[in-house]
């Protein structure tokens, strides 16, 4: 499992590094900048000249790691650095010529400078087919991240003051607001389990709570029409208003069916689909898209995001870029089987039995190099032919709320049929996705590097809270959903009209299938607003707060 | 071999399969977990090298192996003549 560093903070330099930078600045590098050459796949080393091996003026050997001398350019091996540095006073930093990284030669160790990474990184890109090379050194846009930063507070912060009022004294228990069962209309536990997850993903309850969705003056209710925005309105009000028993969902069943009404059935749903479907009600139902532009619409607001495809021609390096918009991410289970035909012959990994699938390892496998078969060769505009190429995705802009879908449902069409996966899938509470933007993504391709890439988006969040898992439990045709809600340090289980507060171990433990994350601190400062009446000496927290449905 | 820019596709091939098999992500753990130990301001790259070269070499998966060894015998017979 590949971990990367989550905060590409520069180094401080070293004393060596410090010396050599004020006496020689810059040109060094520079001077260097030419023998630069890079291949396909990314890798810059230094070569001289094309045919001519390069060797340690030592000892002549050429299999061990061989450094460049700045200075002087002699060429040394990694035994001999030191007496190089000996016998000419101050040539501490050398570069390793396979990796085109700087290395100081006192400290025995890498060292870093931006400088010197922006000068090789000014050379690759030089080097690169031109027109899309999939690489923009301009500053980043700050202005639009900053703007959307902005909105997002505003949904928050905006009369958040007005939940507080809306605390009820019929509320008897010492659960947080917005916390209600709600009742099975039949086979609905796929509706029930989103809905308890997008009744606390914070923005999204914002909006509908504080009123920014004015129903009094929709059009569509007052002649006499379905409206998908104001029946979830409601849905919230109710949910909301303190009344703790089960609140059976109808209105908004029937208004959704008639959306999807390729879903309108009392058979089970897969709650994925209801959730993409729902979003997309939403949508539709709501303010138009500009055709130029982000949708303002609410779902898009909380939820979208943009992923980045990059595809890169293995024999020329040539990369295709293109930005797609994303509700949420849908992931394949990773598995630990390595893709090498060889199985017989795996000495490194004894037994897949003992490998246990990670949400980390899941996004790593997502954001990995994919060598796109041979049949399907991309067309690449620099060689004009088809050739063998390399995709790998990563994440342009995180939305507010993540939502993380595990394709747990194999169909094969072929065979005309489906099979659950029920492998157990380990996934952490905090999530940094740093190293999975495409800032980070992009950047590694191209060794260990400090350069600030794409206007690397340092002033946004990358860390999430979890506040919501939906488990799956059962087979395709006859499962169960059920929803883990993390409110106020607590995390509380939502079965249909059943709601239970149960420990952490038991919400690691579940098999999850789709997960909710919030942006950190828009989860601190919803759970500030849930107020929670004092607890009551006799209240069991264990009992069922619902009854029967 | 290296004239011909032979080697530099060897290595390149070689980089592919070793990533493929899970021999890289088996040598990162190997140098976090030395990291871990030593302390992450007490190691360089150097120490790093020292340690891992023999476990690295020792734990080459043999199909992989063999394919290079292969790819170069082959290579050093179309070159013979």
């Amino acid at each position: 499992m590949m971990s990367r560093n989550s905060m590409y903070t520069n180094p401080k330099p070293c004393k060596h590094l410090a010396d050599y930078k004020l006496r020689h600045g810059l040109s060094g590098y520079n001077l260097l900048q030419e023998q630069i050459r890079t291949t396909p796949s990314g890798k810059s080393s230094v070569k001289n000249h094309q045919t001519e091996i390069p060797r340690c003026c030592f000892c002549n050997g050429y299999q061990k790691r061989l450094y460049l001398c700045l200075i002087c350019s002699s060429i040394s091996c990694s035994s001999h650095t030191l007496l190089h540095s000996q016998c000419e006073n101050g040539h501490d930093i050398a570069v390793d010529i396979e990796r085109s990284e700087l290395y100081c030669v006192l400290c025995c160790d890498q060292v870093y400078d931006p400088d010197f990474d922006k000068i090789v990184m000014l050379k690759h890109l030089m080097d690169l087919p031109r027109s899309g090379n999939g690489v923009d050194v301009s500053a980043g846009r700050r202005s639009s991240k900053r703007r959307r930063l902005c909105s997002a507070l505003e949904l928050d912060l905006k009369k958040t003051k007005q939940l507080v009022s809306m605390r009820d004294l019929r509320a008897k228990s010492c659960y947080p607001l917005g916390l209600r069962g709600l009742n099975n209309l039949g086979s609905t536990c796929f509706m029930n389990s989103v809905l308890q997850a997008l009744l606390h993903a914070p923005p999204f309850r914002n909006y509908f709570l504080t009123g920014q969705r004015n129903h009094e003056v929709c059009r569509k209710r007052s002649s006499d029409r379905l409206c998908l925005l104001c029946d979830i309105y409601v849905f919230f009000s109710a949910v909301f208003s303190g009344d703790r028993t089960p609140y059976s969902p109808a209105q908004l069943l029937y208004s959704w069916w008639q959306h999807s009404a390729n879903l309108a059935s009392y058979e089970q749903q897969d709650a994925h689909e209801f959730f993409i479907s729902v979003l997309d009600g939403i949508h539709e139902n709501g303010v138009k898209a500009r055709n130029t532009g982000e949708c303002h619409c609410v779902a898009h607001r909380v939820f979208s995001g943009q992923l980045r495809s990059d595809v890169t021609c293995m024999s020329c390096g040539y990369t295709s870029t293109t930005y797609d918009p994303f509700m949420d991410i849908s992931l394949n289970l990773d598995t630990g089987n390595c893709p090498s035909t060889d199985l017989a012959n795996k000495s490194l990994k004894p037994s897949d039995n003992t490998y246990v699938s990670t949400l980390l390892g899941c996004l790593d496998l997502f954001t990995k190099p994919e060598k796109l078969g041979s049949d399907q060769k991309f067309f690449c505009e620099n060689c004009q032919e088809r050739q063998d190429s390399v995709k790998q995705m990563s994440i342009k802009r995180l939305p507010l709320v993540l939502c993380l879908h595990i394709k747990r449902f194999e169909h094969f069409p072929v065979r005309r049929m489906s099979r659950k996966i029920d492998r157990y899938m380990q996934f952490p509470f905090c999530l940094d996705m740093n190293p999975y933007l495409s800032s980070s993504v992009v950047r590694n391709r191209f060794g260990n590097r400090m350069f600030a890439f794409e206007g690397d988006e340092l002033d946004t969040s990358t860390e999430f809270e979890i506040f919501a898992v939906v488990t799956h439990s059962g087979t395709l045709d006859s499962g169960h959903y059920v929803t883990y809600l993390h409110l106020k340090d607590q995390w509380y289980k939502c079965d249909d009209a059943w709601i239970t507060a149960v420990e952490e171990e038991v919400v690691r433990a579940s098999q999850c299938y789709m997960l909710f994350y919030a942006q950190k601190m828009l989860y601190y400062k919803a759970n500030e607003d849930l107020v929670c009446q004092p607890v009551s000496p006799r209240a069991d927290p264990f009992l069922p707060i619902a009854g029967c449905c | 071999m290296i004239e011909s820019g032979e080697k530099e596709r060897l290595k390149e091939l070689l980089r592919e399969r070793l990533i493929e098999c899970g021999w890289r992500d088996e040598m990162k753990s190997l140098c976090r977990a030395y990291t871990r130990k030593k302390g992450r301001n007490n190691v360089t790259v150097d120490d790093l090298v020292h340690v891992i070269t023999p476990k690295g070499r020792a734990s080459v998966p043999d199909p992989v192996k063999a394919e290079l060894l292969q790819r170069i015998r082959s290579f050093l017979a179309s070159t013979a003549t």
